[in-house]
């Protein structure tokens, strides 16, 4: 019953979230653009183009109700149609590159947990030695690093030099998205192994930690099984939290990679002009963010009981 | 305190703290010093600069750096339409200046007075101004930089206000969990005892309480700030071309990154010794201020 309760009061803060985008986006391009200017192609409009074009796209009508029509056609699973490509539905197009930058995200996401997670224990459980020290170095290089910079020189290194990857695109299927994955990660991957560290020192100082050693468990058990799990909660928490960051990135990813999704998408649609295509592809990224934020808090609740046990 | 002798004046903890404390400020030295380079290099751009930033001269294209080769004509080399790299990094450094030096204080003084509110205030408007703060997540930067580029087309106006909008969140986020807990200890409950006013309590008892975790998440904030500006002029949304930033100098670097490595690898390492720069900084002053925040990022 409780957890109901939550899942409601989340999805309608997932839903006012949305909105809130969907809002922000139509009154932005509505009164600090101007739609006849950022939607028709320039120079060859003529007035009657201009006119014919606000009527029919209802510009004439007061704001508050286009902005009611605006939520009615999106409702409808009606995003626009974009200027170019004969007037295919935006929606269409975004759907045919979501997957690449769904594959993308996931693929920066599984490197980061990949190589953080085990550097991170490592570094906490060995504090001071080497390794550690090494960890740190591999953080605070890592953080300040543009990955834009990085995805180009690891290009320039080992596309063009070596010729070990393609140079962009994803063509390659899997050796297209090792360096995409790389250069998106390394941002999360420093986060990560911080929290993972920090989290493991912590931890590992617990009385739960001292019984579960009191009682002769293997120091195997002792870390994976009481100390990892513990460590790890705040890291699940992270990811949630950074999905935006996470979409972020792989736009700028996308266009240093020529990786063919939504991101680069959004990209060549406003040197293109094609406005009502950014203006969709910007709505269903934040919606899917808000989405998975959701998704991500109501897992959370299955991962640490503490959760369901107190208040929604 | 009259009773002490000679032992105790020997023990006193403010003595040997003062003395580590010289000590902790090499930490801080290398970054200030980057970092005043910096703002001398932004300031006084025209007066460093050997030539205009902006000055096409195709003879002189791709030449390299005097280390490399080249002459002092050019010292860091030119780029491929053969302007002088030396004087745009000094005008990149002053764009990367002018939007840390508004975005920063902008949003830690906005993001604090909404936090503070939030925190203070709490129930139904606390609730629904965390639920803007959270918009943060839900709408990256770059993405509603696109919608304004793609509308005013890409200016440094643009990037300052992006930014700003992008920022505030972080600050008002830490400063409500601090409220959050300074408003149920003992000097605010006393304070509210004697009836002081709600903007008289956050003045005098809260905004000194959460004016270290403001100050780290400002220094930590600017290689933030400098690395997205960087970001949206690679991406041709953040300044205009025919502007000296770092990012644009990457971008533009890119056509030639196969003859020639100066246009891109020396703006390149450039952000990232400011950025290093800054989260050094806010690393040491977070351990020296508030060990406590040591997982703010």
């Amino acid at each position: 019953m409780q957890f109901w309760n939550y899942l409601i009061i989340r999805l309608v803060q997932a839903i006012f979230v949305t909105l809130l985008v969907v809002t922000i986006v139509f009154f932005v391009s509505r009164t600090v653009g101007n739609p006849e200017e950022t939607m028709l192609p320039p120079l060859t409009t003529t007035t009657e183009d201009k006119e014919r074009f606000r009527e029919l796209l209802g510009l004439n009508d007061a704001l508050h109700v286009q902005y009611g029509n605006f939520l009615l056609d999106l409702l409808q699973g009606d995003f626009g149609t974009s200027w170019r490509g004969g007037g295919t539905s935006t929606l269409d197009s975004i759907g045919d590159r979501a997957l690449n930058t769904v594959k993308l995200g996931v693929a920066g996401v599984v490197f980061a947990l990949a190589l953080a997670v085990p550097l991170g224990i490592i570094a906490a459980l060995r504090r001071g030695t080497t390794v550690d020290w090494l960890a740190r170095f591999v953080a605070v290089i890592g953080q300040a690093t543009p990955s834009f910079w990085l995805g180009l020189m690891m290009i320039f290194f080992f596309s063009v030099q070596l010729g070990w990857f393609p140079t962009g695109g994803a063509k390659e299927g899997f050796r297209s998205l090792i360096l995409p994955a790389i250069a998106l990660g390394l941002f999360e991957l420093v986060a990560i192994m911080r929290l993972t560290r920090s989290g493991m020192i912590e931890v590992m100082d617990t009385d739960f930690v001292r019984t579960a050693r009191a009682k002769g468990l293997s120091e195997r058990t002792v870390i994976w099984r009481h100390g990892m799990r513990h460590a790890l909660l705040p890291v699940v928490t992270m990811l949630g939290l950074s999905l935006g960051r996470l979409i972020g990135g792989t736009v700028i990813i996308e266009m240093v990679f020529a990786w063919p999704g939504v991101g680069r998408l959004i990209i060549d649609s406003i040197l293109k002009n094609d406005f009502p295509m950014v203006q969709a592809s910007i709505i269903v990224l934040a919606a899917s963010i808000a989405l998975v934020n959701l998704f991500v808090d109501v897992s959370y609740r299955f991962i640490d009981p503490r959760i369901r046990a107190g208040a929604a | 305190m009259a009773a002490g002798t000679a032992d105790a004046v020997e023990f006193q903890p403010g003595m040997r703290r003062r003395r580590i404390r010289w000590r902790r400020y090499i930490g801080l030295s290398i970054p200030a010093l980057i970092a005043l380079v910096v703002l001398i290099a932004g300031v006084f751009a025209e007066l460093l600069q050997t030539h205009d930033p902006e000055f096409i001269d195709l003879a002189a294209r791709l030449s390299p750096p005097v280390f490399d080769g080249g002459t002092w004509a050019h010292p860091l080399g030119t780029d491929e339409l053969g302007r002088d790299i030396y004087s745009r990094l000094l005008h990149g450094a002053r764009v990367s200046l002018i939007v840390v030096g508004i975005v920063v204080p902008g949003a830690a003084l906005f993001g604090t007075l909404i936090g503070l509110v939030s925190g203070w205030v709490g129930g139904m408007t606390g609730q629904i101004l965390m639920r803007v703060v959270d918009l943060q997540l839900a709408l990256p930067a770059i993405l509603f930089a696109v919608l304004m580029a793609s509308l005013v087309g890409p200016s440094l106006t643009n990037v300052i206000v992006i930014l700003l909008f992008w920022t505030w969140p972080s600050y008002s986020r830490l400063v409500r969990a601090d409220v959050l807990s300074l408003r149920e200890r003992d000097f605010v409950t006393a304070s509210r005892a004697v009836g002081a006013a709600p903007a008289w309590i956050m003045r005098k008892h809260l905004l000194p309480n959460v004016l270290n975790t403001i100050v780290i998440v400002m220094t930590l904030e600017v290689a933030l700030v400098v690395l997205a500006e960087a970001a949206l002029s690679f991406l041709s949304v953040g300044v205009p071309p025919g502007t000296s930033s770092w990012g644009r100098m990457i971008t533009e670097g890119r056509d030639t990154m196969n003859v020639a490595w100066w246009p891109i690898w020396l703006p390149g390492l450039t952000l990232l010794i400011i950025s290093l720069t800054g989260n050094l900084m806010g690393d040491w002053l977070r351990d020296a201020l508030d060990p406590r925040l040591r997982n703010l990022r």
